[in-house]
């Protein structure tokens, strides 16, 4: 739809533009044809106005279209456009005054009919001419445009479209309201003319070449309006399409925006090379801001950053060192000077500077200019680059006169070198934080790891239930539970907890697991299990680490339990015939804690006698340490009392009343901050 | 939360634990023990009376330190714990290799004993 409405608009009205010259063109030479033989030609003078308007209009619409379709283009582009269309203009022109030349005052030289065909050619091409470059000084003015600018050249438009219909009004006559109207014209030509905001953005080069275009533009009107003037007062034209209102301010518009740009183009070259730096500037700011891939390097920011601040400071030679500290390397660290020079002037740095590069200093410094004593170089500045409080290196920007930096080159190769910062410390935080979440994948891995060192299934006989419970503080922890069957009737219950959390004890839990589990298999007892176990850990355990374990080894045809404890917490015991429970006392040193044979000294075993309905509660202080928001610890008592509440429930019950007890008992405030294991058993 | 104050007091170093050893500072403590031995201390003293709660990992500086203790015939005492630290003691047998006194002057005496 579009394409079939839009494509053809522009050919239509070009045709229709030729179309409606040839009418006019036809038109007027009927009417001089009348005019010379007194002959009432049948034809108002309203009808050329009318066909001209209609040329106008037809031409505008032509040219608009070749705007709309090039609006991509530079500005110069455009501009040359405009030059060539007024070239031609000119040159028909100049050829038509040539031709006259030679003819003279022939025959043809003295024809009003070829000399009014000429006309109407220079008269088209004029305001072609016209047309284009006013479309073009729109294009110039509304560009960055405003509101206010937008309403201002809307006035404009609405005034053309008058002085395109003053023709009615005024009848081609020289007079007041004609110079009235040109006036009121003019001022918002000259009022919109300073909308330049295009000019800037030229480089150096770009400027020199409009400055040509725009002065050929102008020579181009000035000879049209020049001819358009001399025609005007030719006496053997009787017909008159030039001296029109409309022209005349096309004119005038045409020399005011070309006129200003002129100028305002002249005084910004000697400072265009000022908004051209402010341009890198912004451009190399960018650069350095967007932060750095993964898989980018940390070298590129610092490439771009020393590049930068040569191009800021205008310096003729730089460096870049780094911490030695730091674990890249710069590939080419120097610009514009060789390894010699730069450690010759290197030495001619004052040695209070020099530590930066160490980051020794407690301050963080700030950019320095020193004199140099070279004969070449004159000053230099250094620059040093913090990342996260500490020195990454430092960049020294070498220049050939004294005193070469001043306080703006500081500050913006300081912000240049602060982004640099930011986007080097910022690659190194995703790093880390990468990093991290490969560790947490680790913890992960490892808790798996670890919740399958505890068993699945207790070994038990139908002679008593069982239960156990395990939690850990941090991913991985240090307790550890386990249950072994010597022969049909006897059981072997394990509990331990390695000092401390995390993941040292996660390990030592894991040689614990080892040890205990090939001591199990002698089918020792208690006691010498612990001296063994003991000899064993002392070989494996980290000097302040120790673990502390309680062992139980049960017989279910003389119901009888042999027990020891190695600084373990005492286990508690319910005793249905008492029914009451109490801690089991009996002296036992943590393992690891003696790491000599003298360990047998500090252990004992002792075996007691259980009755039915009799319950074992084996902890780790996880539990008895948990403290509540006063700080209070949960404490034996309290287990004791939640045991003989509900001796009657079966193990697991009572395990989950325990557990939910001292979550209660913990509340929001407080905190657990141990690994806690429990394991409950309940004689049949 | 700990606090570690060092004491001089003749031929002794007194160290007074204030708050809680846990296994997130029982590494300030190794490091204050460590600090003292290395000044060639013989006489040292744990002033537990503002201690509130030790972990398995605080027992365990004392702990490392035993063997150094016994071969430099370093004397080494704890005094003033309270009746829930002086149970953590126990019930790991620590009390059966370390002197824990109820107070100073105590502590003195059971370390020159040795």
């Amino acid at each position: 739809m579009i394409k079939n409405r839009s494509l053809p608009l522009g050919r239509i009205s070009l045709l229709l533009a030729i179309l409606v010259w040839l009418a006019l063109v036809l038109v007027d030479l009927v009417r001089i044809f009348g005019m010379i033989n007194n002959l009432d030609s049948g034809v108002s003078e309203e009808v050329t106005w009318i066909l001209e308007i209609l040329f106008f209009i037809f031409v505008y619409l032509v040219y608009r279209r070749i705007f709309w379709k090039n609006k991509q283009s530079d500005f110069l582009t455009l501009i040359w456009r405009g030059v060539s269309t007024g070239l031609f203009a000119a040159a028909a022109g100049l050829l038509t005054e040539l031709i006259y030349l030679v003819l003279g005052e022939s025959k043809i030289g003295t024809d009003p009919f070829l000399r009014n065909v000429f006309y109407h050619i220079n008269f088209a091409l004029t305001s072609a001419f016209l047309i284009f470059i006013t479309l073009l000084w729109k294009h110039l003015i509304l560009y960055q445009k405003n509101k206010q600018v937008v309403n201002q050249w809307q006035v404009f438009e609405l005034s053309m479209l008058g002085a395109l219909f003053f023709v009615f009004f005024n009848h081609n006559n020289f007079d007041y309201s004609f110079l009235f109207g040109l006036t009121i014209l003019l001022i918002i030509s000259i009022l919109l003319a300073v909308n330049l905001k295009w000019i800037p953005y030229l480089n150096f080069k770009e400027k020199w070449k409009t400055l040509l275009f725009l002065f050929l533009i102008m020579g181009c009107a000035g000879v049209l309006f020049y001819r358009v003037l001399d025609s005007g007062n030719e006496g053997d034209l009787q017909i008159n399409l030039t001296d029109n209102l409309f022209l005349m301010a096309l004119f005038g518009f045409v020399f005011a925006y070309g006129l200003f740009s002129f100028l305002v183009t002249l005084f910004n070259l000697p400072t265009s090379s000022v908004f051209e730096q402010k341009l890198t500037e912004a451009i190399n700011f960018q650069k350095l801001s967007q932060s750095i891939q993964p898989e980018e390097s940390e070298e590129q920011v610092l490439d771009i950053l020393l590049d930068s601040c040569i191009s800021a400071s205008f310096s003729d030679a730089a460096w870049i060192e780094l911490n030695p500290k730091e674990q890249f390397k710069v590939k080419n660290p120097l610009r514009f000077l060789d390894e010699s020079t730069r450690a010759e002037l290197n030495s001619l740095i004052p040695q209070e500077h020099q530590s930066w590069v160490h980051g020794n200093t407690a301050e963080l410094p700030q950019p320095q200019t020193i004199r140099l004593t070279h004969p070449i170089y004159k000053s230099a500045l250094l620059l040093p680059l913090v990342v996260n409080k500490s020195i990454l290196g430092r960049i020294v920007l070498i220049k050939e006169v004294k005193e070469g930096f001043n306080k703006e080159m500081i500050s913006i190769i300081g912000t240049f070198a602060r982004q640099a910062c930011i986007s080097v410390e910022n690659h190194r935080l995703l790093n880390q934080a990468i990093e991290n979440e490969r560790y947490q994948e680790e913890l992960k891995i490892a808790q798996r790891v670890q919740k399958a060192l505890l068993p699945l299934h207790l070994d038990h006989p139908d002679s008593f239930d069982i239960c156990a419970y395990s939690n850990t503080a941090d991913e991985v922890g240090g307790d550890y539970y386990d249950t072994y069957q010597v022969d049909e009737n006897h059981f072997v219950l394990i509990m331990g907890d390695v000092s401390g959390k995390g993941t040292s004890a996660a390990f030592h839990m894991a040689q614990m697991k080892g040890v205990f589990q090939s001591l199990i298999q002698l089918g020792i007892h208690p006691a010498e299990f612990m001296t063994k176990a003991n000899a064993a850990l002392s070989k494996c355990l980290e000097r302040n680490h120790f673990i502390t374990a309680s062992i139980f080894e049960i017989d279910t045809v003389t119901h009888t339990f042999c027990h020891a404890r190695a600084g373990h917490i005492p286990t508690l015991w319910y005793k249905a015939t008492e029914k009451a429970a109490e801690f089991i006392s009996i002296e036992g040193l943590g393992l690891g804690i003696v790491r000599n044979p003298t360990y047998k000294n500090h252990v004992q075993e002792k075996t007691f006698d259980y009755s039915s309905g009799d319950i074992l509660v084996l902890l780790t202080d996880g539990i008895l340490e948990g403290r509540n928001e006063t700080g209070e610890q949960f404490g034996y008592d309290r287990i004791k009392k939640i045991v003989e509440a509900h001796h009657q429930k079966s193990p697991i019950h009572l395990q989950q009343e325990i557990i939910d007890s001292l979550h209660q008992f913990v509340g929001g405030y407080g905190m657990i901050d141990d690994d806690y294991s429990l394991l409950v058993v309940k004689f049949k | 939360m700990l606090q570690l104050e060092r004491i001089k007091e003749e031929n002794k170093d007194i160290l007074r634990l204030i708050g809680e050893v846990d296994a997130s500072n029982s590494v300030l403590l190794d490091q204050s023990m460590q600090e003292i031995l290395q000044q060639g201390a013989t006489f040292l003293l744990i002033d537990g009376s503002q201690l509130a709660y030790i972990s398995s990992a605080g027992l365990g500086v004392f702990m490392s330190y035993l063997d150094d203790f016994s071969e430099q015939g370093i004397r080494f005492a704890i005094f003033g714990l309270n009746e829930q630290v002086t149970e953590v003691f126990k019930i790991l047998g620590l009390d059966r290799l370390i002197k824990i006194a109820p107070d100073k002057s105590t502590a003195i005496t059971l370390g020159n004993e040795s």
